[in-house]
């Protein structure tokens, strides 16, 4: 039989290069792939603690089905955000959404930005 | 044959699974075209799917296969399809952290290995019995039928809130 550590240690690989994957893409696309790594990643370690220390009553297989359905659910609004940007500003690279952050600083700073809609707005 | 020899078929079964995933989890995330890359994620939750098979959770293999490979891997495929001239070669597809990025997450899997070398070796084998399905449905409609139902109230609102953000804003 396979040791523990091993199940454990090929869980941390994959969650490692996960995370290299959220930080160093640019389309949002590849974020949300690399989430889903972390996240079988940790459904990795769920089901190897549950089947060498658990007490059998199921609760890391039955934790691990809602992970799965909790994932399912995160990609799909993500993808739809994604569509929505896509549609909006024809671009998904993570770096360039910025449409809610001021590009000039407004001439009265007391009153608040009016960039999205006032004459300040720079359409990127 | 003997078990003794299929016990180290298995074994080295394992480990060629686990490497084949560690593989194409890495050219999941160096890969420049897109598509490519989503074609690699369907290989690595395969691959994810058979170490379940390792731990004696078949259902959760299967259902893995299923909603992972087939729904989710499907859903990315058309959202870069829908989104044109992303999967082209030509666009730089990390941005300027690679460096330093790399240099993170490897000094991250070096900690946590070296946390699990030195915690968890005095665990050789399986504590208890495999679950098997049944048990595992009685399980979750009895005890955790809570999580169950508040999964289900998830559902329901990503499918109202997909549709809503997905539906043009133009009348």
């Amino acid at each position: 039989m396979i040791p523990l550590s091993h199940f454990l240690i090929l869980g941390a690989i994959l969650f490692s290069i996960g995370i290299f994957g959220v930080l160093t893409r640019r389309s949002a696309i590849g974020i949300l792939m690399s989430i889903e790594l972390i996240l079988n990643a940790a459904n990795i370690n769920f089901i190897a603690f549950e089947k060498f220390l658990g007490a059998g009553d199921g609760l890391g297989q039955i934790f691990t089905l809602l992970v799965i359905t909790i994932a399912a659910a995160s990609a799909v609004i993500g993808l739809v955000l994604i569509i929505a940007i896509y549609r909006n500003t024809k671009n998904i690279f993570a770096e360039d959404i910025n449409l809610m952050k001021c590009k000039i600083r407004p001439l009265n700073p007391v009153i608040s930005c009016p960039c999205i809609y006032g004459k300040y707005f720079i359409r990127p | 044959m003997n078990s003794g020899l299929i016990q180290q078929l298995s074994n080295s079964i394992f480990y060629i699974i686990a490497g084949l995933t560690v593989f194409f989890a890495i050219r999941l995330v160096i890969s420049r075209n897109i598509f490519h890359s989503a074609i690699f994620l369907a290989m690595v939750l395969m691959g994810v799917a058979s170490v379940y098979l390792y731990l004696d959770a078949e259902f959760l293999a299967i259902a893995q296969i299923l909603i992972y490979v087939g729904a989710i891997v499907i859903l990315f495929l058309f959202v870069i399809m829908l989104t044109a001239s992303i999967h082209d070669r030509s666009i730089r597809q990390v941005n300027k952290q690679v460096l330093i990025s790399l240099v993170s997450a490897a000094a991250f899997l070096f900690l946590i290995i070296k946390v699990i070398n030195a915690s968890f070796q005095q665990y050789p084998g399986p504590s208890g019995a495999a679950l098997s399905v049944k048990e595992l449905g009685n399980a979750l409609m009895t005890t955790y039928v809570l999580p169950f139902e508040t999964i289900s109230l998830i559902l329901i609102a990503v499918l109202v809130g997909a549709i809503v953000i997905a539906k043009s804003g133009k009348k």
